[in-house]
């Protein structure tokens, strides 16, 4: 009954609709086209469209959500912890130095031989250094109140720049108020996105967070591998041989803080002469060891520091103060006056410490005699250690960074670090030796393997030396 | 005291992502393109206009499903993501509905469809394709499809 009911409908629709298509009416012709069956569709999808035009425009209400639905979310929301939860080798607690940290220092109430900090000439605690800290307090106070370009330049700081300049010969310098934000904002001031950085895999982490910043291409080559940075070079030619405009530097750093290599200056400077890049320099390590007269890596090799085209360096290690410089032609040293983040947005270097690098580097030109005793120092060393058990000395014969290297690594970088510091904490505490091993920030990308290293002073005596590599050699030979 | 300020007119749109649909000639230049797009595809492919009409048809079809109704979020950064789970079309005219440029857009394909079908003269398979392309753009503009992802097609993951 329902389904006859339905048939007949239908069966009725399609009578009136073929009538309807049929009508004569619906035979018209419209450009050549005929109509036909045409009309009825048209004619619906235009009062289709009529009927979307009278509509009247609206806002679509906006639903606050219901309490329940607010129950869930908060059910399933489940916080990401900020820090990853600290394991047993973060909890570590480093030993704690209680006095200067000049070649002798406190360590838990006794004192110990330091070969942990990088004093390299032994000015910690230098009684010039102090006097010159001392009267720059009284007459300058201890902070300078702003940033240079903001009432905080004081003349020590342009004595400052000036001194530094004259001393490594480049035609000007600038001041930073702490070492690793010199390099962290200096490769940033000048290389910029879509910009090329070759740079060694080696480079400490102050490097790293610099080639970060600047947002620009960085290909790592081999550390301190001229064949693979030949390379590297070569193929970065090549593949941007149709680029206009685009800025290309190597950063090196001259003395590796992670393995004691010097930079081989020579080769670079050719390499960078043929393939026509800029070279970054980092003197952190070797600015007041390396050369004859403490000028540093191209002292060493001979090299007019014309060549580079911008070295920076810590103040930190040689010259025993604080702070970093950046030294290079003069347009190189007023580009960053603006556009340096770490120079123009922070306070500028405490005029007593700007004071002190201009007295430490006085001191260092007096007395040559601070740079034989180093040499000597490292020699001595490396000599004592030479048949440690289960170590090899990695760094290079003139680094005041001697690291020694495992010989077999003991499968991975945890055991290998752990196998280390309990070295180091026996000598300690055995032989009040200080000595640290190369642990690494989580942010630091550094590949390089692990090692301790013991950073030479000329302060040290011929004793002090002894007595590290003697004890060292004893307590490797008892875990070996 | 009263007029000390000057009265701005606030933008009326703030969407860099659409704003550009609030010029002036942006409907006679979208007419114009889909002309032309014909024409072109006439002399290029010398084909009977009706093809041509159903292959510009399928080819709006394609760039406006994708461009207003695929993608979402704005190439800019600085409207910090607040668009990031929206389509083009659900930013044109800060999602009002129903609104003169909406109705813009929901038109140009039925009379694109309405043009393409008539003159293929309603023939197989160019029917189907057309009829298709019609029922995915006008549904897809639907207010009531506003903010609603049917069968879960192009969702947040």
């Amino acid at each position: 009954m329902m389904a006859s009911t339905v048939l007949n409908f239908v069966n009725t629709t399609v009578v009136w609709v073929t009538h309807a298509l049929d009508a004569p009416s619906a035979r018209a012709t419209v450009f050549g086209f005929n109509i036909g069956g045409h009309l009825f569709i048209e004619v619906l999808l235009l009062v289709v469209i009529l009927f979307l035009l009278s509509q009247k425009s609206y806002k679509p209400p906006k639903r606050p959500l219901t309490n329940k639905e607010i129950d869930e979310l908060c059910d399933e929301w489940a916080p990401q912890p900020l820090i990853p939860s600290l394991d047993k080798d973060m909890q570590y607690e480093p030993p704690v130095l209680e006095s200067a940290a000049g070649p002798h220092t406190i360590v838990n109430g006794k004192e110990v031989v330091n070969f942990a900090s990088a004093n390299y000439l032994g000015l910690i605690g230098h009684q010039k250094l102090l006097d010159s800290c001392s009267s720059a307090l009284e007459k300058y106070g201890v902070g300078s109140c702003g940033p240079r370009g903001f009432y905080g330049t004081i003349d020590v700081h342009l004595d400052c720049e000036a001194r530094i300049a004259k001393f490594l010969g480049t035609p000007d310098s600038i001041l930073y108020s702490y070492g690793l934000s010199t390099m962290f904002s200096a490769i940033p001031a000048f290389s910029k996105k879509g910009d090329i950085i070759v740079a060694d895999e080696g480079v400490h982490w102050g490097i790293q967070n610099g080639l970060y910043l600047s947002r620009s291409t960085v290909v790592y080559f081999r550390h301190n591998d001229m064949d693979s940075l030949k390379e590297t070079l070569e193929n970065i030619t090549s593949k941007y041989k149709h680029t206009k405009n685009l800025r290309r530097y190597i950063v090196v750093e001259a003395l590796y803080q992670n393995s004691g290599q010097i930079a081989p200056l020579d080769d670079i400077i050719k390499l960078k002469e043929k393939y026509r890049f800029r070279i970054l320099l980092d003197e952190s390590n070797s600015f007041g060891v390396l050369g004859s007269s403490g000028r540093g890596l191209t002292e060493h090799y001979g090299i007019p520091v014309e060549k580079l085209d911008l070295i920076t360096a810590a103040m930190g290690h040689a010259l025993a103060t604080e702070g970093g410089f950046c030294t290079g032609s003069a347009r190189v040293i007023d580009h960053q006056r603006l556009s340096s983040s770490g120079y123009v947005f922070s306070a500028s270097l405490p005029p007593y410490l700007a004071s002190a690098a201009i007295t430490a580097i006085d001191v260092l030109e007096e007395n040559p005699i601070l740079l034989t005793k180093l040499k000597n120092n490292i020699a001595v060393l490396r000599k004592g250690l030479v048949e440690i058990p289960g170590f090899t000395i990695a760094s290079h014969p003139e680094s005041p960074i001697v690291y020694l290297r495992l010989k077999k690594s003991m499968g991975s970088l945890n055991n290998d670090i752990h196998l280390l510091e309990s070295i180091a904490e026996r000598v300690l505490k055995e032989d009040s030796v200080f000595v640290v091993t190369s642990r690494r920030s989580t942010l630091d990308k550094c590949r390089l393997p692990v090692g301790i290293r013991l950073f030479v002073s000329a302060g040290h005596s011929e004793s002090d030396l002894h007595k590290a590599s003697e004890s060292l050699k004893r307590v490797a030979a008892l875990v070996f | 005291m009263a007029n000390l300020y000057v009265k701005a007119v606030p933008p009326a749109d703030l969407n860099r992502n659409t704003e550009w649909f609030t010029y002036p000639g942006v409907w006679t230049t979208y007419i114009l393109i889909l002309f032309f797009t014909w024409i072109l595809v006439l002399s290029v492919f010398g084909c009977s206009p009706g093809i041509a009409w159903t292959i510009v048809n399928l080819a709006h079809f394609l760039v406006t499903y994708h461009f207003f109704h695929w993608k979402k979020g704005t190439p800019f950064a600085d409207d910090q993501g607040i668009y990031n789970r929206l389509t083009w079309w659900e930013q044109v005219d800060n999602g009002q509905q129903l609104t003169r440029n909406r109705k813009f857009l929901t038109v140009v394909p039925l009379v694109l469809y309405l043009i393409a079908s008539h003159t293929t003269d309603y023939e197989h398979p160019m029917l189907l394709f057309n009829t298709f392309a019609v029922i995915v753009l006008v549904v897809a503009k639907f207010p009531n499809m506003h903010k609603v992802r049917i069968f879960g097609i192009n969702a947040d993951k």
